[in-house]
């Protein structure tokens, strides 16, 4: 992936696990999150609905990954009750999808770390993909109509932008770091 | 000072308590997660909590309708005279055509009213409808879902039909305090009692899922549909008022296999682009259906006890 590259510069150099940063603030940490509910509800249709990548799931992975004492699998289960309310949906169904995410980012988040963002990327698809597929089967076995591969493009996308959001969430982290 | 000698422990000791393991956790809240799912699809006990969460992330989804209020703003700013101006004739022309057919309408009315005083029918009265604008169409790829704006003084009912300036739309299934939901006519199995326009043969027209269009079910393969029939609501259920357009039928094919014929329908409201909408009112409630149908149901044996 040559062609793409984040600017060289401490700004947008995503931190090795060895590197020390400031703690983020709980704060920072809370409106992250609300900020990317709030734009998973943006009212989309059709194509660019299809293409939209999960911005709470995305964000929710980091928090995850790189804060694990904060959220784990108990806030995620919280936000996909969220989720299910707003989207109208069977009640705990992004529920049990967000709490295996945070399990599995709990699980990963010592090695997902070491590898370089693209491959971060490959392992964030891997587990958007498990949560989707969990969603999937609970759809069926309560009836709903088998959906087209055109669902996986959600997924897909997600991974595609998790460099820039990993960037963007550490941001505040490496500026204070760097200033101090 | 020297005892026996014992393996180190595989696992380091744990320092810091950092409350159950995250398998245990997961459990715990897969469980739950399944004991919700089961709850909801079965009982309505959990729409308490579901109106709590609606009017606590309702902040939210205001917001989220902001980018899209201002880009239209921006847009109607930059809309030319020349466009508006198309636009006001072309409605001036529609509106003397509605104002025609208003006329006959009325004609019309008076005269069904006054042979349905003849015979002794109950009357139907107008049902009072709501305006609202749809605000986001819904976002899981499975079910189809549209949520309308609510003003607090607005009065909706679980079960009410929604309609366009087309036809019908679906039906509310689910008012919160500031939104409410609108099950929409494609979704799977939803099914809406409909009759044929030119025929007033009543049938069931079923929704199939997204993409797909619905279709009515149950007809034989000799009954008398063809392609571009008009399907209204037949109002056999109590739900819908009766003679709104909800679809057109736009393929029947016929199958040797099987004794139904397949007919596709296309629904005439727009369905996935609805802006403006009307909730209309139940209609006043049937009379109670009879009892009879209790007792044959109950098993042979005793009655012959």
């Amino acid at each position: 992936m040559s062609w793409f590259r984040l600017p060289d510069s401490p700004l947008f150099r995503i931190a090795r696990p060895e590197d020390i940063l400031l703690a983020p603030k709980p704060w920072f940490v809370a409106l992250t999150l609300a900020l990317a509910f709030t734009i998973n509800l943006l009212p989309l249709s059709g194509a660019a609905l299809a293409l939209r990548p999960d911005f709470f799931a995305l964000v929710l992975l980091y928090w995850c990954i790189h804060q694990p004492r904060w959220i784990g699998i108990g806030v995620a289960w919280f936000c996909g009750l969220l989720t299910d309310v707003v989207e109208a949906n069977l009640f705990g169904q992004h529920a049990l999808a967000y709490a295996i995410l945070g399990f599995a980012a709990g699980y990963f988040h010592r090695r997902v770390l070491r590898f370089p963002l693209w491959q971060q990327a490959l392992h964030v698809l891997g587990l958007l993909l498990i949560a989707q597929l969990v969603v999937l089967v609970l759809r069926l076995m309560s009836g709903a109509s088998p959906p087209t591969l055109a669902m996986l493009l959600g997924n897909v996308s997600s991974a595609l932008i998790w460099p820039i959001v990993s960037a963007l969430l550490q941001w505040p982290q490496r500026v204070r770091s760097l200033l101090d | 000072m020297q005892g026996p000698v014992t393996s180190l422990p595989s696992e380091p000791p744990r320092f810091f308590n950092r409350g159950p393991s995250p398998l245990a956790r997961l459990t715990f809240f897969g469980i739950a997660s399944l004991a919700l799912m089961f709850i909801d699809a079965r009982f309505s006990a959990l729409e308490a909590v579901r109106k709590v969460i609606a009017t606590v992330v309702y902040p939210a989804q205001q917001a989220a309708l902001v980018p899209e209020q201002v880009a239209r703003s921006v847009g109607e700013f930059f809309e030319s005279r020349g466009e508006l101006r198309a636009e006001n004739a072309r409605l001036k022309a529609e509106l003397l055509q509605a104002t025609q057919a208003q006329h006959g309408y009325a004609a019309a009315r008076q005269e069904s009213e006054r042979l349905q005083k003849l015979l002794q029918v109950a009357q139907g009265t107008t049902t009072r409808a709501q305006a609202t604008r749809v605000v986001y169409q819904g976002r899981d790829p499975y079910s189809q879902k549209a949520f309308i704006q609510r003003s607090t003084a607005q009065t909706f009912e679980p079960g009410s039909a929604v309609v366009d300036e087309l036809g019908l739309l679906g039906q509310l299934t689910r008012v919160h305090p500031l939104f409410a939901e609108v099950t929409l006519l494609t979704e799977k199995d939803f099914a809406v009692p409909v009759k044929v326009e030119r025929t007033s043969m009543r049938a069931l027209l079923f929704g199939r899922g997204p993409d797909k269009l619905p279709e009515l079910r149950f007809v034989a393969d000799n009954a008398d549909v063809k392609e571009g029939d008009v399907l209204l609501t037949s109002s056999i259920d109590g739900l819908y008022p009766g003679n709104i357009r909800v679809a057109r039928v736009s393929s029947v094919q016929h199958d040797a296999g099987s004794s139904f014929a397949r007919i596709e329908c296309t629904p005439t409201a727009s369905v996935a682009g609805a802006d403006s909408v009307l909730v209309l009112d139940k209609p006043p409630p049937l009379p109670p259906k009879p009892v009879a149908d209790a007792t044959p149901q109950e098993p042979a044996h005793r009655r012959r006890r």
